[in-house]
């Protein structure tokens, strides 16, 4: 296994510093080597930024690449919004020859210099590799075989696949196999591939409605579910903080957890809960606490 | 739901779907079949005051004010499932950009959009990283014993945003401040 490029983005290690703290665990044990890239921005944010001038948007990510490719190594993201904007960026970039030169012509006026060559992973792609999912199976000391999970996979990791080549678009696994692989039981459920809103920004409704539905299908499934797990801290927030806002708007019984996956591949492969931050979110996961420490 | 709209052939911009096309990857434009897949799949379709497969008739027909002004195109999701699914490989979210770039040449811009592009020309991340935040982000940081963070070279940011045209986008916010 050759040596990655971690790129943080901004979410994360500005906002949700305890994420990053679990990833780097994760990391560590599973002895993935990574670098870390200096002088990075904003990868940038693939929303607004897309939304207000797509060069801008490009050229900024292009930037990020010319550090990797610098450094001769590819890009890990541990973000869907920073894995979509750079592999994006990635793969026209590396289609469209004219397109590149005149990127690059602006990346030389601040000394950059981008080829096309950086390939860029989310963590998951590199984690649901066979090799990989065998090394954390040998390397799980807490195996999850009490919980049983949902999986929320997001847009942007899987779509559009044209860019993305990752898992399937409409009926993805990946991240399946990694929870399995921890020993824990995953569920399919209607609403598994509805979007989590966070992107809808013009009106806030369309956010609640989603997270709504789909953490009211979780909580009403006959089988119980200790929490649902995702892969972006966008996704991660907005059903975190939309479902307490929620069950106390409509009164509902809202109170599944939702945590990034790193963190409990953390717990699964050791590291200690009082070095992870599980209560540092709006719905406690105190019943899975309560599990894990049996 | 959508107005009727009535127009002679004179009052249309028969030019606009060529504006459109002529970018590379928004030239599937002119693929529709308006199967109206990409509406009855769409996360934001019961919000939208156009549907997906309306816009892009839209777009053909030459109506570029009625999809300049319309919220729809600002409403979306980004969740690219009308891209994923199109039979025709029309690659709607990237059109959407790309018509959300035309509202912002004509200063259309809601403000739950403009605001980004100023926090990465302050900050070069999109959460503000300077003075009592800047201390109180690395404190917390330290705690948890990550890394120290590097910050971007803000006057590499500045030029490329100023390079590709948001320049005044982003001064403009600053001076306002």
């Amino acid at each position: 296994m050759k040596e990655l490029a971690l790129y943080l983005g901004c979410t994360i290690p500005l906002k949700m510093p305890h994420l990053e703290k679990a990833f780097r665990d994760v990391a560590s044990i599973l002895d993935v080597k990574l670098k870390e890239m200096e002088g990075v921005s904003c990868c940038p944010e693939p929303v607004s930024l897309q939304s207000l001038n797509i060069d801008t948007w490009i050229t900024l990510g292009a930037r990020n690449l010319a550090i990797a490719e610098k450094m001769g190594l590819d890009i890990l993201t541990v973000c869907s919004g920073c894995y979509e904007t750079l592999k994006t960026v990635s793969v026209l970039l590396e289609e469209d020859d004219k397109y590149l030169e005149k990127i690059d012509k602006i990346l030389k006026k601040i000394n950059y210099h981008y080829t096309g060559k950086t390939k860029v992973y989310h963590f998951v792609e590199l984690f649901s590799q066979p090799e990989w999912l065998e090394k954390i199976k040998s390397l799980t000391v807490k195996p999850l075989d009490d919980l049983t999970l949902a999986v929320h996979y997001g847009c942007h990791l899987v779509r559009p696949s044209k860019i993305m080549r990752f898992d399937h678009p409409e009926k993805p696994e990946k991240i399946d196999l990694i929870l399995q692989a921890l020993g824990a039981k995953t569920i399919e459920f209607a609403n598994k591939l509805e979007c989590c809103g966070f992107c809808a920004r013009l009106q806030e409704e369309i956010g609640e409605k989603l997270v709504e539905d789909k953490m009211t299908e979780l909580c009403e499934l006959e089988e119980e579910v200790d929490a649902l797990i995702a892969v972006c801290p966008a996704c991660t927030t907005q059903y975190d903080r939309k479902e307490k806002l929620i069950a106390r708007k409509t009164g509902k019984e809202l109170d599944i957890p939702v945590l990034y996956l790193a963190e409990i591949m953390a717990v699964a492969l050791g590291v200690d809960l009082q070095d992870l931050s599980l209560t540092n979110r709006s719905v406690k996961p105190n019943k899975l606490i309560e599990k894990l420490t049996i | 739901m959508v107005e009727m709209i009535k127009k002679q052939a004179k009052d249309l911009d028969h030019n606009f779907r060529y504006e459109i096309s002529k970018k590379v990857g928004a030239k599937s434009l002119l693929n529709c079949i308006q199967c109206g897949v990409c509406s009855s799949g769409c996360t934001v379709t019961e919000y939208v005051d156009m549907q997906p497969h309306r816009v892009v008739a839209s777009c053909l027909l030459g109506l570029k004010d009625e999809v300049l002004s319309s919220q729809a195109i600002w409403t979306c999701s980004l969740c690219h499932r009308c891209t994923e699914r199109c039979p025709k490989n029309v690659d709607y979210s990237f059109i959407l950009a790309l018509l959300r770039n035309m509202c912002v040449k004509e200063g259309r811009i809601p403000k739950e959009y403009s605001g980004t592009v100023v926090t990465l020309y302050d900050n070069g991340f999109v959460v503000p990283y300077t003075g009592g935040l800047k201390d109180n982000i690395d404190r917390r940081r330290n705690r948890m014993g990550l890394p120290q963070l590097i910050p971007p070279n803000l006057d590499e940011i500045r030029l490329i945003i100023e390079e590709t045209g948001l320049g005044d986008l982003a001064k403009k916010k600053e001076d306002e401040k």
